[in-house]
């Protein structure tokens, strides 16, 4: 079976209505919890919970920098606000409110991202966003979390909602239709990665759209004799450091694979834990730094070298070198 | 903490003309120990800052996290040595702390930070950030049915920015009648007169425009900026208010007064010690 065969062969679901869907139900279990938006409560599928939940809904108009400043007024006034817009506006037009409103006076709110990456490819560099994890990990105190598939969103939202700390939650979501592949029901712990293919050969890190091009991928070099364990890094802050330096120790390399620059990302944020502890080499797959041209999201994964396809060949030509 | 003398005007505005020029003379004291500070700012404000904490809000020193509180947003940080001043007339903070203003360890930074100071409702500074936290807490406070109102502190120069007009625009949008915002319009900021940076009249218009009620008054003169207060608490319409309070910088001290650049004031230790004689002087007449 080829791999696009393999790809072929898996379920999708909409980020988009996953998100739309959990919101709704969370919406039952606390009171105190009210969603935000900057004229996207259709395009970001919360329309069931601002019908439901008249009272509960803000939509701010277009307007990012004043709604993250609403959103950090409502949580000091007692509510658990999540903030529902395009990552693009909410990481980077509004960055300063959701440093200096949210995290420095040390509040609750998750500010939910959708479209991140290149999930709005034909949206072009406006609408993409490759950029947001590394600005919103370098805030003081953010937390930052990159589910990978409709099961994950769901589970992640939920940890999110429940997570103790008076801590803001960053949330990168992709937008559209994407595989499906996790198990349901299986926890989701912020901070802590899934392991998802054994192997002591080279060790995949990803997470978001990237973890099913990892997993088919290491699904793929088995066939070929190469024993590739894959690691679902969701929690990109506080990173899995522990896990990421068994991976280190264990296996030979490690390729890290991300929708997102670069600079900045999952792939830095591997480099910077494991400077601190002896490793093999280790190669990163991302955006390059430059404006991604436009196109559907999977065309462009594809042509950028975000595939299943892209990691064998990385993979067995790292292997070579080492 | 409202005046006892609801009933007695005169008495009232003589004891707030007692408290402003003690503000005054507060943030001298804290300036001299830096040797330098936003003095002129809280010399232009301190009159406003009496009528908000000795005629307006509602609010226990003793507990200035009470949940059923009025609260005042400091949306200018560098604005902290008048509010602090206004905070230890107030009886929140105490006034042996003086001499800690701008220390490391001090509980008085000198710009505002929530986490440092009881009484400092948020973080402000970093200009613009204020009037949309204000009505994230008036949409919050209005969903637990409480009474209290949301005072926000602007300044002209804040004006500028760009996230103040989103927020403009929303507080009508959500008709915020418990939200009372002022504006010190001073005409100062950094690089010079506001009228020169960016011109920011006819401010009145602007804001009725936006959908607001507007007072503006000579921030100066007790007995305007008392009256705009009362008229922004009981107007029974669910519209957000605002008070445009023009003031002079450096008020209070003459030699202060007469300066061109006010905006950062670093002058000699000498002539702290003149400003605050100047200032009871003035006030004794």
């Amino acid at each position: 079976m080829t791999l696009a065969d393999a790809r072929a062969a898996l379920p999708t679901k909409s980020i988009r209505q996953q998100f739309g869907e959990t919101i709704l139900d969370l919406a039952g279990e606390r009171d105190d919890f009210v969603v935000l938006t900057a004229d996207l409560m259709y395009a970001t599928g919360i329309d069931r919970f601002g019908a439901a939940y008249p009272g509960r809904m803000f939509n701010l108009g277009i307007a990012e920098q004043n709604m993250t400043g609403v959103a950090a007024g409502l949580a000091l006034s007692g509510k658990l606000p999540l903030i529902s817009g395009y990552a693009v506006f909410t990481a980077l037009r509004a960055v300063e409110q959701a440093k200096l409103d949210v995290a420095y006076n040390g509040v609750k709110v998750i500010l939910a991202g959708q479209s991140a990456g290149l999930s709005y490819g034909v949206g072009g560099p406006t609408h993409q966003s490759c950029e947001d994890v590394a600005i919103m990990r370098s805030i003081p105190g953010m937390i930052v979390l990159v589910p990978s598939d409709a099961v994950e969103v769901d589970a992640c939202l939920r940890a999110a909602m429940r997570h103790p700390a008076a801590a803001p939650i960053y949330i990168r979501l992709g937008r559209g239709a994407e595989w499906t592949f996790n198990a349901p029901g299986r926890p989701f712990e912020i901070g802590r990665s899934v392991r998802l293919r054994e192997g002591d050969d080279l060790t995949l890190v990803a997470n978001g759209s990237m973890v099913v091009e990892a997993v088919l991928a290491s699904d793929a070099l088995r066939s070929m004799g190469v024993a590739a364990r894959v690691l679902n890094l969701h929690t990109v802050k506080p990173l899995d450091v522990a896990a990421l330096e068994v991976a280190a120790r264990q296996t030979r390399a490690m390729i890290v694979v991300e929708e997102h620059s670069v600079i900045g990302g999952l792939g830095a944020a591997v480099l910077e834990a494991l400077a601190e502890v002896p490793h093999g080499p280790v190669r990163r797959i991302g955006i390059a730094d430059s404006f991604p041209p436009i196109g559907p999201p999977h065309d462009l994964r594809a042509s950028l070298g975000l595939s299943a396809e892209n990691i064998v060949a990385q993979a067995l030509d790292l292997l070579r070198r080492t | 903490m409202r005046s006892e003398h609801l009933s007695n005007r005169p008495a009232q505005l003589a004891e707030l003309r007692i408290r402003a020029t003690r503000i005054r003379d507060f943030a001298l004291k804290m300036a001299a120990v830096q040797g330098q500070g936003y003095v002129g700012q809280a010399l232009g404000v301190a009159d406003v800052l009496a009528v908000a904490y000795f005629a307006a809000l509602v609010y226990r020193p003793a507990d200035p996290s009470w949940d059923g509180r009025d609260r005042f947003l400091l949306s200018i940080g560098h604005y902290a040595i008048a509010l602090y001043a206004a905070l230890i007339e107030a009886g929140v903070l105490p006034q042996s702390e003086i001499e800690t203003y701008g220390a490391d360890d001090s509980r008085l930074p000198m710009s505002g930070m929530a986490h440092y100071t009881p009484g400092m409702e948020i973080t402000g500074g970093s200009l613009g950030h204020g009037l949309p936290i204000a009505i994230g807490m008036c949409l919050g406070l209005k969903r637990k049915a409480s009474n209290s109102f949301v005072y926000v502190l602007l300044s002209d120069g804040e004006l500028n920015e760009g996230a103040t007009w989103e927020a403009a625009m929303s507080a009508s949008h959500w008709k915020l009648g418990n939200l009372i915002a002022i504006v010190d319009v001073n005409n100062q900021q950094a690089d010079g007169p506001s009228s020169t940076t960016l011109g920011f009249e006819p401010l009145s218009d602007k804001w009725r425009a936006f959908g607001w009620w507007v007072a503006r008054v000579d921030g100066n003169d007790m007995d305007a900026v008392l009256s705009a207060f009362d008229a922004a608490r009981a107007l029974p319409d669910a519209m957000p208010r605002i008070i445009l309070c023009d003031t002079l910088m450096g008020k209070g001290v003459p030699f202060l007064e007469a300066r061109d650049k006010t905006h950062f004031i670093r002058i000699e230790p000498e002539e702290w010690a003149k400003a605050i004689a100047d200032l009871h002087a003035g006030a004794a007449e």
